[in-house]
């Protein structure tokens, strides 16, 4: 070959190279992404999915959510043994602002707080593109109903807090705290936004989200925010407003109403749902009910998963169950061992028990002894018979009652108590009602104390339910109980370390 | 040509020759492998006299009784030699470290050594050869000042490689270095074989590296295979070893009697309970009846002896038009942890280069790898550093325990099983990777010597197919799976590139110039499906397949793909002005589809001076050669993960009613991401003294990465977001120093070492103090002025030893505390122990680096050592960490031993009651250990066996040789070993000892 050609042939290659370096392919998007920007919201069927998401956000509760939220009261300690110190030195009142679990139930309700915002921005966005206004508000009234009780805790376990205003959670760099009452003001506020957008019925009727938010689970958040403030009108008016509705009632079988048959129950005013599907394997959304589980126990279904060993009903409550003569209420909250029925004979006033105190439960699981505690809570325990065959973890398949109608009457009844109005039932018929249930007398002319006890022995082991109103009543004496001291400062956890080292407002108020 | 030349020389020479007051000197020039060097040149020091050696390597001079001799071959140590008055000298010549005028590859060309302006450092074959690994940059551990190797003791995982410091953000698989493969972009080389590599050069400085423009930031390794040469016999060389690697300074755990006084000292009586309840279960100990009987070292039982053996086999040579190499070999290794944990790999490659005519020469690589690995369940280590020691692994009265009878903790009162055997032997992980590398191309000299034009399409195809399956078993309700599973993965990667390449290279005169102007177009697929399967038949293994399952879980089917195009133009040029002004510049424009921004501008200058070469510097005998050089440039690193640009949207499910939905979240957050930018500024010398057998490479940089990508802490949601918001700079000095020399014929040796120092720092976060790393229990903090996310908690001072001490102590925030608990220091002195007082407790990142090593020939032995260590860097002890969250497992011997148990016991460690409170769990240099070590990296001893003399040289060439890897490592580190990538110790594979016997065959 000549040189000449060589020269043809570098400037053939060169060419075709030249005309082959395609810069548009420098603009291609990046593969298999779902850009929130092309979301195509004129497809109004769509509108319902970010909705969905936020309920599937909320289910998913991690273990220690309620734990944390719940521990502090004098129905319940942190049983768990020489396990998670700092969880047993909460129950106590001493607080590490370095725990681990402070810092993770606070990001875990923020977190579903600002997926609430999100969705209520992207219905907006099907709202624009044509979709229905009407369903549309009802998917934003309630996210915004989740969102409210998510903030409810938030604002219960740390007193002051950020109230969210949309999904940026950048928002909080500048952002101020907001005082308890002006956050429980504000959840009201909104529930009151919500309420004419929901469906007016109990959650278990409506066919498109069964177990979906209503006017009611609405108006029973917001009786609790009212509560907070001291507002007993505005608890009686709330309250009143879901019980003059017919639509709810007490389940007759208390004992199974924390298990499979209580699912959707018609007590039920919001709960958590989980399911296996009705299948041995594959598919499941569970919660992590291993952490209230006894650690030791022979299932009547071999091979059943047992617990951890947390969450023991404390020695107070039981003895104030028995001195109530109460066996409903103390069979289905708690699950005796040998050694824990051993401990109460401890004490010379009970060492005589009923006769069906045993450490076999009504469905036949025998709760053996184990060291990290001597009870366990009886109404996060499903029986080992009602798990389908093939699920062996521990509680699989049971949903999380969050509000229950007996919670409502019973704060309707206090608010009377208390001197707010109600046209719609008395007190006593309120807590008679419950007590019937529990299979007790019906009591006359209801006082104050009355009622905080019903509600001690009728919500014991729900959501802190108790430790609230010990603080809200500043009953401090109750909670300084087995050695424990509980003064007024001790009211709220401290701003997790790591949010403080992340954001000025909590920074300034920790100094 | 040679034999010409040889008899030119000799006539010239002999005509120099005068009779009076000399004698006859003769002797034989000889190589390190005892044969004689024709062609040697042997001249009077001072002169231009000599001579050079016959075809056997003989010579005869007649020189001065007081003469001193300079005896030279090209790429060979100069020696030089005194007659003092003798009539026979025998040299060994030895090959030199580095000579001046070898080529060294530099990116879409190479360049002598002499006219380099930056830092490449080259190891060849033979080096790589010395290390038993699977992985060729293990070898490179110690051998390159600045480069920091982490090694991996999992069979077939690569190890970290740290260039000159990190400057992205590490855990993001942002930090590798760039290999280039023959021209071919890779993220690692763990395809490769040792004895596919004729070289691997790494590219430190910004100058060097800069030709590679985007992908360039974190260090260029360019690796050449081996090739054949023209008019060559051909070689056919077998190597091979076999050997064990034997896990070393396995961490001593406490045992039953000091687990046993643990748990009773903890106050806790649940503790106390599950002692005595291991008492009831297994019986008491004889010796002492307060302890129970079993006694077990959990590493013990799940560590084993892994077999190691590596054989290849290659043929080279060519003709007057075409030259070859082709080569074979497989390597095999077992895991040290006892499970099916093991890596096999068998390689084939070929290289043919062509001249097809006189003016176009092609060529074709392809180098095809098949691998095997089954991965380890790094639980297990973990697991065995908390298993309890009064539980044995095997449980006989475990009655319901299937499918073997393992031993539960739970069954003592424990909250789980605690036994680290479900890890190993209910999970099988195997991934079978084949990888193709391929590249071909065509040289065109378009004008001979001076204008030549090329270009290289190479492709890279390589398939992973990944099989993990998790097999159901039972031990108590708590330590059970119900299902068994398995998850399929079935990758690939096609990754092309195609360069075109067009050179000039002319000297006027004194000038010399090389020009150099190229494009490259990338192309990058990958796609990926996985699957996963629940319920299948567990005890054939041919049954472990999608199909046999009875369930398929919704969303459990996975696709995903990536397509990214790069386009780039690049351009050198170097300038040689009499061999002593050197100036050197590259540009590169890289567009890439990977981010919002499209095009990338990285250029570099450089500048060197060869201060020997001047007049002046004729005077100073002992330099041979010194060069100043400097370098500037900018460098990006495009490992930054995708840039989404916008809010991306996710689906999620859950149950309603008993019915699995769908729902959507759309992200609150989303990344905006640009490729790093780094900058780094390089000055340097390289020189050689005593006649070239001693080198000195020293090199100081400054290294600036901007709009550093750092996660970002989302408040509130427990979420990072990556970000560029700051800037890192690394600096450090390299020096590396050789010096070889032969004392006689018989005996000669080398000796090298290398040390650097790196600070890394944070010079800016774009406004913010600080950005939190780590986790929030273990916090690893980026603070501007200190190295990036250094550990930051609290300084311990002591134990507190009585309440008298306590009674004068700085407020602790309303805890109560008592003897045994930590003093910690009041950092800014207000009297009270809060976070205000924590502070860094140091950085990962080795401060300074150093290795060593010393070779020695004698007769037919060959012995090398080489060391390497670090100082300067710390390590997170996690798995004492873990007590914040389950504190009844067990702990280390050294814990145990040294905690405080009453006044004067103890400065270092709490009591076992303080172990659990929250007080001595706070994040402290407690938890935070010095990771310093030095180490005997390698020692090897070789004979070569006199085979040519046996049986008329029918025989093939032997050696026959004994490795000792890494058989001492000196640290004082409370764990396996203190190589951890990310400083974060939790579930580390120890790095195990290798020794090996092996022979070297060349036919």
């Amino acid at each position: 070959m000549k040189p000449v050609k060589y020269i043809l042939l570098t400037v053939s290659v060169a060419g075709l190279l030249f005309s082959t370096a395609c810069h548009d392919l420098l603009d291609e998007p990046a593969e298999n992404r779902a850009f929130t920007d092309e979301t195509d919201y004129t497809i109004s069927d769509n509108m319902v999915l970010p909705l969905i998401g936020t309920y599937a956000d909320f289910y998913q509760r991690g273990w220690e959510d309620i734990p944390l939220l719940a521990v502090r009261g004098d129905d319940v300690n942190h049983g768990g043994e020489g396990d998670q110190q700092d969880y047993a030195n909460t129950d106590k009142f001493n607080y590490n602002r370095n725990f681990w679990m402070f810092n993770s139930v606070w990001q875990n309700m923020y977190k579903d707080i600002f997926t609430a915002h999100s969705a209520m921005e992207q219905v907006e966005l099907y709202i624009a593109n044509g979709a229905s206004q009407a369903k549309g508000d009802q998917y934003i009234a309630e996210a915004k109903v989740l969102r409210g009780w998510l903030l409810l805790q938030i604002s219960r376990m740390w007193g002051d807090v950020f109230i969210t205003e949309s999904s940026d959670p950048s928002q909080l760099y500048t952002m101020e705290l907001s005082p308890k009452t002006e956050v429980m003001q504000h959840i009201s506020n909104q529930m009151d936004e919500a309420i004419p957008n929901l469906p007016d019925m109990r959650p278990n009727q409506r066919t498109d989200i069964p177990g979906g938010v209503t006017q009611y689970t609405a108006l029973a958040i917001k009786a609790m925010a009212q509560l907070e403030m001291k507002n007993y009108q505005g608890v009686a008016d709330a309250t009143g407003a879901i019980i003059s509705s017919g639509l709810f009632s007490l389940e007759p079988d208390f004992y199974n109403l924390f298990k499979i048959p209580g699912k959707l129950n018609d007590e039920n005013l919001l709960e958590l749902q989980y399911s296996d599907y009705g299948q041995g394997s594959g598919d499941l959304s569970r919660h992590e009910y291993d952490f209230y589980g006894p650690q030791n126990w022979t299932p009547a279904v071999e091979g059943a998963g047992g617990g951890w060993g947390f969450f023991e009903p404390s020695l107070k409550w039981i003895k104030f169950m028995l001195d109530r003569g109460e066996r409903l209420r103390l069979e289905t909250s708690v699950l005796f061992t040998n050694r824990g029925i051993a401990k109460i004979q401890e004490d010379a006033a009970y060492a005589n028990l009923p006769a069906w105190i045993s450490n076999t439960t009504p469905s036949g699981d025998i709760i053996n002894d184990f060291p990290r505690g001597m009870f366990s809570s009886g109404k996060q325990y499903l029986p080992s018979n009602q798990l389908t065959e093939g699920r062996n973890a521990y509680g699989t398949n049971k949903n999380y009652i969050l509000t229950r109608y007996a919670e409502i009457l019973l704060m309707h009844a206090e608010a009377l108590t208390r001197g707010a109005n109600s046209s719609v039932m008395t007190a006593d018929e309120a807590v008679n009602e419950v007590r019937e249930r529990a299979g007790l007398n019906t009591l006359t002319g209801v006082t104050t104390q009355q009622v905080l006890d019903e509600k001690f022995a009728e919500l014991a082991m729900e959501l802190g339910i108790r430790y609230y109103d010990m603080i809200r009543t500043e009953n401090y004496n109750e909670l300084s109980y087995d050695g424990r001291q509980f003064s007024a400062d001790k009211t709220y956890l401290p701003y997790p370390q790591a949010q403080v080292d992340l954001l000025p407002a909590l920074r300034t108020d920790a100094e | 040509m040679r034999k010409t030349l040889l008899f030119i020389c000799f006539l010239l020479v002999s005509a120099f020759v005068f009779g009076q007051d000399e004698i006859s000197v003769s002797g034989k020039v000889t190589g390190s492998d005892g044969l004689g060097i024709p062609g040697a040149s042997i001249v009077i020091e001072g002169t231009t006299t000599g001579t050079i050696t016959d075809m056997d390597g003989n010579f005869n001079l007649s020189v001065p009784p007081d003469a001193i001799l300079t005896f030279s071959f090209v790429g060979l140590q100069v020696q030089t030699v005194p007659v003092e008055g003798r009539s026979v000298i025998n040299v060994q010549m030895t090959e030199s470290t580095v000579d001046l005028d070898e080529v060294v590859v530099v990116g879409y060309g190479e360049m002598k050594v002499k006219d380099l302006t930056s830092s490449i450092t080259t190891i060849k074959s033979d080096d790589l050869a010395k290390t038993p690994t699977g992985q060729a940059m293990q070898a490179m551990q110690g051998k390159v000042a600045g480069m920091q190797v982490v090694s991996s003791g999992a069979p077939g995982d690569s190890p970290t490689i740290r260039v000159r410091g990190i400057g992205s953000y590490p855990g993001e698989g942002n930090e590798s270095p760039l290999y280039v493969v023959d021209g071919m972009f890779f993220d690692n080389i763990d395809f490769l074989n040792s004895s596919d590599i004729t070289s691997i050069s790494v590219l430190k400085d910004a100058s060097a590296a800069a030709i590679y423009g985007v992908r360039a930031a974190n260090g260029v390794v360019l690796i050449e295979t081996k090739s054949g040469g023209y008019n060559q016999d051909a070689e056919i060389t077998y190597d091979g070893y076999y050997g064990y690697q034997i896990a070393q300074d396995v961490l001593q755990m406490a045992n039953a009697e000091q687990f046993t006084t643990m748990a009773m000292e903890s106050g806790s009586a649940a503790d106390a309970q599950f002692i005595q309840n291991a008492m009831q279960r297994y019986g008491r100990s004889r010796i002492n009846p307060n302890v129970p009987a079993v006694n077990t070292d959990w590493y013990d039982e799940i560590l084993r002896p892994g077999a190691m053996q590596n054989h290849s086999l290659a043929v080279t040579g060519g003709g007057e038009k075409s030259s070859y190499s082709l080569g074979a070999n497989y390597f095999a290794q077992e895991g040290v942890l006892d499970m099916k944990n093991d890596y096999e790999r068998f390689n084939l490659r070929s290289k043919i280069d062509y001249k097809a005519t006189e003016r176009l020469t092609v060529g074709a690589n392809v180098l095809f790898s098949n691998s095997t690995k089954y991965m380890q369940d790094g639980a297990a280590w973990f697991d065995a550093y908390y298993a309890v020691p009064t539980m044995p692994v095997y449980d006989e009265q475990n009655e319901n325990a299937w499918p073997e009878k393992y031993a539960s903790a739970q069954t003592l009162g424990y909250r789980g099983g605690k036994n680290p055997f479900t890890s190993l032997a209910f999970s099988n992980d195997r991934d079978k990777q084949r990888q193709i590398m391929a590249s071909f191309y065509a040289e065109i000299d378009i004008i001979p010597d001076m204008l030549s034009f090329k270009t290289t399409y190479n492709q890279d195809f390589s398939s992973s197919e990944k099989r993990e399956v998790r097999l159901p078993y039972y031990l108590t309700e708590n330590a059970q799976r119900e299902n068994s599973s398995v998850w399929k993965t079935a990758a690939n990667w096609s990754n092309q590139i195609w360069d075109n390449v067009l050179t000039f290279q002319r000297d006027f005169g004194a000038h010399d110039l090389t020009v150099m102007a190229g494009t490259s177009y990338r192309d990058e697929a990958y796609q990926g499906l996985w699957a996963q399967g629940l319920d299948f038949p567990v005890d054939q293994e041919q049954a472990w397949y999608l199909n046999q399952s009875k369930t398929t879980p919704e969303n459990s089917v996975n696709d995903d793909g990536l397509r990214q195009y790069g386009i780039s133009y690049f351009g050198r040029v170097s300038y040689n002005f009499n061999n002593r002004y050197l100036l050197y510049g590259t540009m590169r424009a890289d567009g890439s589809s990977k981010y919002q921004e499209t095009w990338g501008y990285f250029p570099t200058i450089g500048a060197g001076w060869v201060v020997s070469e001047e007049s002046f510097m004729d005077e100073v005998a002992f330099i041979d050669y010194l060069k100043i050089r400097g370098s500037w440039g900018e460098l990006g690193n495009d490992k930054i993960q995708a840039s989404d640009g916008a809010r991306t949207t996710e689906v999620i499910n859950t149950a309603i009613n008993d019915n699995l939905v769908s729902g959507t979240i759309a992200a609150s957050t989303y990344s905006e991401l640009k490729w790093e930018l780094t900058e780094e500024t390089n000055i340097g010398i390289s020189s050689r003294f005593l006649n070239g057998n001693l080198s000195l490479e020293a090199d100081y940089y400054i290294r600036d990465t901007k709009n550093a990508a750092i996660r970002v802490n989302v408040p509130s949601v427990g979420e990072r977001v990556l970000r560029n918001v700051g800037i890192i700079r690394n600096s450090g000095l390299e020096v590396a120093l050789n010096y070889s020399n032969s004392i006689s014929d018989d005996f000669s040796f080398n000796i090298g070492a290398n040390i650097s120092t790196l600070e890394n720092e944070v010079r800016d976060l774009y406004g913010q103090p600080y950005i939190d790393g780590g986790s929030a229990e273990f916090r690893q903090r980026s603070i501007v002025g200190e190295p990036l996310l250094a550990f930051f908690g609290h300084e311990v001072v002591g134990v507190y030893q009585n309440e008298a001490q306590i009674a004068d102590a700085p407020s602790a925030e309303g805890v109560t505390l008592e003897p045994g608990d930590f003093i910690y220091k009041d950092q800014n002195g207000d009297n009270i122990i809060d976070d205000k007082d924590r502070v860094v407790l140091g950085s990962y990142f080795p401060s300074l680096m150093y290795g060593a090593n010393i070779g020695l020939n004698y007769k037919n032995f060959d012995f090398s050592l080489s060391l390497t260590g670090q100082t300067g860097n710390k390590i997170l002890n996690r798995k004492r960490g873990e007590i914040i969250w389950t504190n009844d497992g067990n702990l280390d011997a050294d814990l145990a031993k040294n905690r405080w148990h009453g006044e004067g016991t103890s400065n270092k460690y709490p009591s076992s009651a303080g172990l659990r409170k929250s007080w001595n769990q706070k994040m402290s240099d407690y938890f935070v250990e010095d990771g310093s070590f030095m180490r005997i990296q390698n020692i090897q001893l070789g004979y070569t066996l006199d085979t040519q003399r046996w049986l008329d040289g029918q025989l093939p060439e032997a050696r026959i040789y004994v490795t000792a890897e890494r058989p001492l490592t000196i640290f004082e580190y409370n764990g396996f070993n203190p190589e951890v990538s990310d400083g974060i110790d939790r579930q580390t594979y120890p790095i195990p000892a290798v020794y090996t016997v092996g022979l070297n065959l060349k036919f």
